[in-house]
């Protein structure tokens, strides 16, 4: 009797060691490394669709992770886990690759803008340089100001670009050409008013 | 012989017709067409960044997903017999609706999102065209310096974004710009708040009844400037002569400090002298004595305080005088009048005449109202 005991205790104990899954720990490292390194290549902003994926594999994956913890140690089943670390894994692989082309595009993109930008304020500044400086500064006083204010508004282009935030950068050169623009309209409307410029007086 | 033979055939025909009935009657386990619609499924959930927006519903359905996709790839799942049910087939399409749910719900919601985004950005155009008309109105674009235009940029960049469809950056630029907004309304209340002060309002409205008094009790002429309604009003015994719309430096509403700011000055001045044709070059003019004793004695103060640069000097020549070009806004400080009028004026006015410029002479005056509605829509934005 006590023999049978021994030799079904020794079944259990067998039964529950081997039933006993771990998770996937190494796998699941791997797969949030491959997520870190995935966003530091900048597939957030330039992969934002393929990133979004790969993150709600991640959380899946946690989630996943979290639920077999849950459960008594005989029914976990680590399998959906790995399988997902896995997929997460590949995937952040092409999706780096993939956002290296992307980002030397946009920063191509980029720096052409700013360099279309840079004409557009020297265009307008050289305008500037023409107005008058006597009395008749008063017309272009408030575009002067308008100028000095654009090129300010360059280095922010140039600090986009120095975060490789490539997107903004694009959006803040061409809103920057577009003003400098508008700004040549109204200096040339301006000169058009003043004439010829005359001498300065105090004031 | 026959019978051997007969066993052969019979064999023969048996495994024929076996083999047969396996080719024909295993079907896939699962239709590849539907294993093909789950993935576009999964695209489409990606396309409308439901990791992002409906995460748990997204979680729930990679998770899912990543098990099935296994499944199809076990051989044993593939083929069955066509009376056998597939749990497989029927997983599957229980995702695909799940999905497909799923994906409709979050196009709605995104619809919905990017017309309010849309709307956003499009109100956010109006307001800066509305705040820049009002900003212009009271002369005060030099005021905000680079801050008019870094909400120009702001505003710009969100409608970029925006047509990129890129919604997520199109509505972060616009709650930039509706902050940069803020700032420019609250630093021209800063700058010109003392149009609406009081106090203030009462100081000016005493310098000007001392002056019409003063003309009152001489018997003499004398002019009140008020410059938030840009008017100049000649008062002859204590009666208002005439009034005539003025222009004012390009910093006008600002009160003088120093030479070269564009500011308009204020307080009592007196003609000092009168130049008449080929004496100005502005048609006419009436010279003022700015700067003042009180005038000298504020810049000093100003400069030992720092307020003032140490280069700057304090300026002159300020006059009341014509055009000599009529499309000219602005004066470099002084106090301009179209020519018909300064003609009047320059007739009836000699020298040592008492001049008062004031901010204003009301409290409803014509920058306290437009701060008032820059400060209403600040709180709109």
């Amino acid at each position: 009797m006590a023999r049978r005991v021994t030799i079904v205790s020794i079944a259990l104990t067998l039964a529950l060691t081997a039933g006993c899954a771990d998770p996937p720990n190494q796998q699941i490292q791997e797969a949030e490394k491959a997520l870190k390194e995935a966003q530091e290549s900048g597939a957030a902003t330039y992969s934002a669709e393929e990133y979004a994926k790969l993150e709600g594999t991640l959380a899946a994956m946690r989630k996943e992770v979290s639920d077999q913890e849950g459960k008594f140690g005989l029914f976990r089943d680590y399998g959906k886990a790995q399988q997902l670390s896995a997929s997460a894994k590949a995937e952040s692989d092409r999706i780096k690759t993939a956002t290296v082309q992307k980002k030397e595009e946009a920063k191509a993109a980029a720096l052409q803008a700013q360099q279309v930008a840079e004409e557009a304020v020297r265009a307008t500044q050289d305008l500037v340089a023409k107005a008058p400086v006597g009395k008749d500064r008063a017309a272009v006083e408030a575009i002067r100001n308008d100028v000095e204010g654009l090129k300010s508004l360059l280095k922010q282009v140039q600090a986009s670009i120095d975060k490789e935030d490539f997107p903004a950068a694009q959006t803040q050169a061409k809103a920057i050409h577009d003003m400098s623009q508008a700004v040549s309209t109204e200096i040339q409307n301006a000169l058009a008013k003043v004439g010829k410029g005359k001498s300065g007086r105090r004031k | 012989m026959m019978g051997e033979n007969g066993t052969y055939n019979a064999f023969g025909v048996l495994t024929v017709v076996s083999c047969a009935i396996c080719l024909v009657g295993c079907v896939q386990a699962v239709p590849p067409d539907l294993v093909a619609a789950v993935e576009a499924i999964d695209q489409d959930l990606i396309a409308l960044r439901a990791p992002e927006t409906a995460p748990e519903e997204y979680g729930q359905f990679v998770r899912q997903w990543a098990l099935l996709k296994a499944r199809t790839q076990l051989d044993d799942e593939l083929i069955r017999w066509p009376w056998e049910s597939s749990d497989l087939e029927s997983d599957l399409r229980w995702l695909y609706v799940m999905g497909e749910r799923t994906v409709s719900q979050l196009h709605d919601r995104q619809v919905s999102q990017q017309r309010a985004i849309q709307a956003r950005v499009i109100r956010l155009e109006e307001q800066l065209r509305s705040v820049a008309a009002r900003i212009e109105a009271i002369d005060g674009r030099i005021l905000l310096g680079e801050k008019g235009l870094q909400t120009d940029l702001l505003v710009k960049q969100a409608r970029s974004f925006l047509e990129q469809k890129d919604y997520p950056r199109a509505m972060q630029a616009a709650e930039k710009a509706d902050h940069a907004l803020k700032v420019q309304t609250s630093l021209l209340s800063q700058e010109l708040g003392r149009y609406a002060e009081e106090s203030r309002i009462t100081y000016w409205q005493t310098l000007a009844k001392q002056t019409i008094d003063w003309s009152r009790m001489h018997q003499a002429t004398a002019i009140v400037v008020d410059k938030a309604e840009r008017e100049l009003t000649l008062y002859k015994s204590g009666r208002k002569v005439l009034s005539y719309p003025v222009r004012l430096g390009f910093n006008g509403m600002l009160e003088k400090q120093f030479q070269g700011d564009g500011a308009t000055p204020e307080g009592r001045y007196h003609v000092t002298d009168r130049r008449g044709q080929g004496q100005t070059q502005f048609y006419r003019a009436l010279a003022l004595d700015y700067p003042n004793v009180e005038d000298r004695r504020r810049f000093q103060l100003a400069k030992r305080s720092g307020k003032i640069p140490s280069s700057k000097g304090i300026g002159g020549q300020i006059e009341i005088h014509g055009a000599d070009n009529e499309q000219l806004a602005q004066t470099l400080g002084c106090i301009m009048l179209d020519n018909p009028n300064m003609a009047a004026l320059y007739e009836r006015v000699p020298v040592g005449t008492p001049v008062t410029i004031v901010g204003a002479l009301t409290k409803k005056n014509a920058v306290a109202s437009t701060l008032a509605q820059l400060d209403r829509g600040k709180e709109e934005i």
